[in-house]
Order: structure tokens, then sequence, then C-alpha cells
């Protein structure tokens, strides 16, 4: 009957959808892709057109994901038969065989793509994953500086860049990274908010203090980025602790932490409103707080 | 005098559910216990029981501010509730590397800083598995300012059997799926990283 076949449609319209929404925001839920995208692929391929190829790529990767080998393979076969030669299914393959530990052969994969197409970034940035998962970190940071030379404005690649001196505790070199993003995100907050931790972790009264102006800044840039509001309270009631600072720079900060401490119990009021489990809550941030501001005096 | 930490069933089945719902990400977490009323000078150690896991962040763990503020606001929260901050937990972004690295001797000293018989755990991933065979921690207590390794074994359950059936059917549930940690806290302050919601399921299964 028609309606049953428009229900059916809709049904298929909306997978769809969610599938290409979790591909633009670069979602990593891979459990629910494989649901999703296998229902799709097994029973309404002809209804996708030629969405399926790109459905086929995003499948098999979250595939990889869950340790799905059958359904990558099958996705793998549909695209080889329909892109054969193609260096972005070669890629795909190679990411297979990295799921796979088979790391010597993915890294032949990506050298003979890199052989036809030396600028494949993509095979470049497969071989520097490959290093990661090895644990060979300090491999991985050479290998993508030098990436990093050659394609400045890779911002992917500079983000990962800053994680990896994150994780080797070299946040000189971290902060770095979030510097040259900084300079060519001026609007996101993320990238400020980052740096600014990076830098109270690096620690001192200078640090401290750019950490606060960058977690305002943050907070400039987005006003809801809870993890900038809790930055800036921290970094000034550190600074206003410390007994280098003089008495106007002390005023200051305690002038910033109060007026971080109302924002925060503002935000907690706001999010704990009509929901008794949440008071719990509100009530540890105020005390937290509270007891904060006594070793701030 | 040796310590002696032992897991409720609910405690170690949110530690594992954090790691399963982050399988490509770090992840670190803390242990809160009971805490005891008076300390008997003559007891043999009393074991500490280790009744909940506040699941903290995933992915870069190596960063102070908001451990900072998880540690204070948590700690607060415990002493509400009678707890104490117990112990810490991680399970690294690479499966095969289950040592504890210098981020979490740093946390765990800073914890055992206000309770001495702190433990550090960390989750080794690669004995995972969705019927929880036996139990995939590796404790390290603190001695003379040095980690020392702990095997953990059923003897470290208050009961291993109901921890092994509560764990193993929340991970088959996909339980996970709706565990908050601190990061989806601050992300959005309505997430509650008490997880009442899985609590509620522990209780159920037990």
């Amino acid at each position: 009957s028609v309606c049953k076949f428009i229900s059916y449609s809709v049904g298929v319209h909306k997978m769809r959808d969610k599938l290409r929404k979790w591909r633009e925001d670069n979602h990593r839920n891979s459990e629910q892709i494989v649901d999703v995208g296998e229902e799709l692929i097994n029973e309404h391929a002809s209804k996708l057109g030629d969405d399926i190829w790109i459905i086929y790529e995003q499948v098999m990767i979250a595939a990889l994901d869950c340790s799905r080998d059958d359904l990558a393979w099958t996705c793998l076969q549909e695209l080889k038969r329909q892109f054969p030669g193609s260096q972005r299914v070669k890629r795909l393959a190679g990411m297979r065989l990295e799921a796979l530990e088979k790391y010597e052969d993915a890294s032949k994969q990506y050298d003979s793509i890199l052989q036809d197409d030396p600028t494949n970034t993509a095979a470049r940035k497969r071989k520097i994953s490959i290093l990661k998962a090895q644990g060979k970190s300090a491999e991985a940071i050479r290998e993508l500086n030098e990436y990093l030379e050659q394609f400045v404005g890779d911002q992917e690649a500079w983000h990962e860049l800053s994680e990896l001196y994150i994780n080797e505790h070299d946040y000189g070199k971290a902060a770095f990274c979030l510097e040259e993003l900084m300079m060519t995100n001026p609007h996101n907050h993320l990238y400020c908010e980052q740096y600014a931790e990076v830098k109270y972790t690096q620690g001192g009264l200078e640090n401290l203090e750019l950490s606060r102006k960058y977690f305002a800044q943050a907070l400039k840039l987005n006003n809801r980025n809870m993890r900038a509001l809790f930055g800036l309270y921290m970094s000034a009631s550190h600074i206003a602790a410390c007994p280098k600072v003089n008495a106007t720079v002390k005023k200051a900060n305690v002038k910033y932490a109060a007026w971080a401490t109302n924002q925060i119990n503002r935000a907690y009021q706001l999010a704990g409103r009509g929901t008794k489990e949440n008071k719990c809550s509100v009530k540890a941030v105020e005390e937290m707080l509270e007891s904060m501001q006594i070793t701030m005096s | 005098l040796s310590y002696f930490c032992l897991f409720h069933s609910g405690a170690y089945c949110k530690m594992l559910l954090h790691a399963a719902k982050y399988p490509h990400c770090a992840v670190n977490g803390l242990l809160v216990a009971e805490k005891q009323k008076e300390k008997k000078k003559d007891s043999h150690s009393t074991p500490i029981l280790c009744v909940d896991c506040i699941p903290l962040f995933h992915g870069t763990l190596a960063l102070a501010p908001m451990l900072e503020v998880a540690l204070t606001l948590i700690d607060t929260w415990c002493k509400e509730n009678k707890y104490v901050i117990a112990g810490y937990y991680q399970a690294n972004e690479r499966t095969k590397d289950f040592r504890p690295n210098q981020f979490a001797e740093k946390v765990g000293a800073r914890i055992a800083e206000n309770f001495s018989e702190a433990a550090m755990i960390m989750v080794d991933s690669t004995r995972f598995t969705m019927g929880c065979y036996e139990p995939i921690l590796t404790i390290y207590d603190h001695h003379e300012n040095k980690w020392k390794c702990r095997d953990c074994n059923a003897d470290c359950f208050e009961d291993w059997c109901e921890a092994q059936k509560i764990t193993s059917a929340l991970l088959e549930g996909r339980s996970y799926e709706s565990l908050i940690d601190f990061d989806n806290h601050l992300d959005d302050l309505r997430n509650d990283w008490t997880n009442p919601e899985i609590n509620k399921s522990v209780l159920h299964l037990c």
C-alpha cells in the first residue's frame, strides 16, 4: 500500500540524514554508525543513490573500530569494484590492515600510494598514525613536524601534534602548536581555552597570568564555555593567593575570581533547575568556591 | 601492615563502562571509599571498601586545571557524603599499554597525600571481554614514595560473582552509552557525574 511505502522511505531518509550529520560532525560513535549503516546497506541500498559510496566508506571505518572485519571487508569490496585503482580506496585498504595490526603491510600500502602521488597527505598521516599505534611517540612527533614543514596549513595535524606533546609533558611545544592554531583561527574558543590549560599546567606566575588572559578570551568568544569559566576562576585564585604579587595585581585577580564565582554559581543554578539530583552538584560547587575563597584571603 | 582495598560491584562496573564508552581514548577517574569512623591502633588492616567510582576524563589527560577542579569539587562532595577519595584509575589510549605513566603516578601521589592507603589502579584492556571472566585491574600501593604492584583477583572484591554478573549485563546492554564523566559534565552541566541511572541499574541487578 502507498502508506507503507511512504513510512518506509521516511525511515530511510532519517537514517541517511543521521549518518550525514555524524559525518559532518566527525563523530566517532562507531557502534551507532554500524547499527544504522549496516541496516541501510543491507536493506535499502537501492534507495540511497550515489550517497551509498560515501556511506560504504563511513561504515567501513566504523566497522574497523568495532572489530567487524566482516562488514569492513564487504564495504571495501563494493568500493574496490566501483572505484578500481582509487587512491582513496587504497587508503581504506591500508586502514583495514592497521586495524588487523598488520602494520608493515599497511605501511607498504601507503608507500605505494605515495609513490604514485607524493603529495598524498592522507597516506602520510596514516603512516604517522601507525607510529602512534606502535607507541613510537618520539618518531611520530618527528614525522609530524616534518609533515608540517611542508603542509603548514593543516590544522588537524597541528592539533594532533599538540596532543602528542601534551602526552609527553612537553607543554612548551604543545603551546607553540596551539599558538599556530589560534593565529589561523582567532575566533575559535576551544583553541584559546586549550592554550590556557597548557599554560596553566606549565605553571609559574607568568604562565598563570597568560592562562587567565586566554581563559578570559575564550569566554569572550563563547560565554558558555564552562572549562574557560572554571579556568578563569582557578588561575585568578592562584594568582591572588601567590605571595609574590603586589597589592594591585592581587586586588584585580580577587575581582576576576569573584566574578567567575558568580557566573559559575549562576550556571549551576540554571542547570539544576527542576532536578532534585543536580542540587548536590550546585551545593558542592558553592561550597568548593567558598572554601577556595578562604585560602585566597 | 598491608593495605587491602575491596571493590564494590558498582565501582568496578563504572570503571569498565567508562573504558568501554571511549575505546579509542585514555580514560581516568577516581574511586571513593566510606570514611572510616575511628582508626583502631591494634587492629589488623581493615579493608577499605571502594564503594563508588567517579569517571573523570577521556582523551588528553595530562592537563592540570580541570583535574584540579574535579578533585576539589569531588572532595567537597565526598565530605558531604562521608566519603573519602581513596584511589585513582586510568586506562591508557593504547590497548597494550597497561603500565602506569608519570601522570598516573603524580595524581596517585596527590591523592595519597590526603589518604595514605590510596591505590592507583590501571585497567588492562587486553583482557577486556564482554563476559568479564576475570578482574582486569592491576593495583598499585604507595610504599615509601614508590608504587608497588599488587595482583587483583576475586579476593579484591566484596563479591566478585556479583561484580562480574552486573558488569557483563551492563556492557551487553550498552549502558556505557549513558555513562557520564566529568568531561561530559563540563560540556553540559545537566549531565550528572554521580551517574544515578547507572547506580539504579546496578542496584536492580544486585
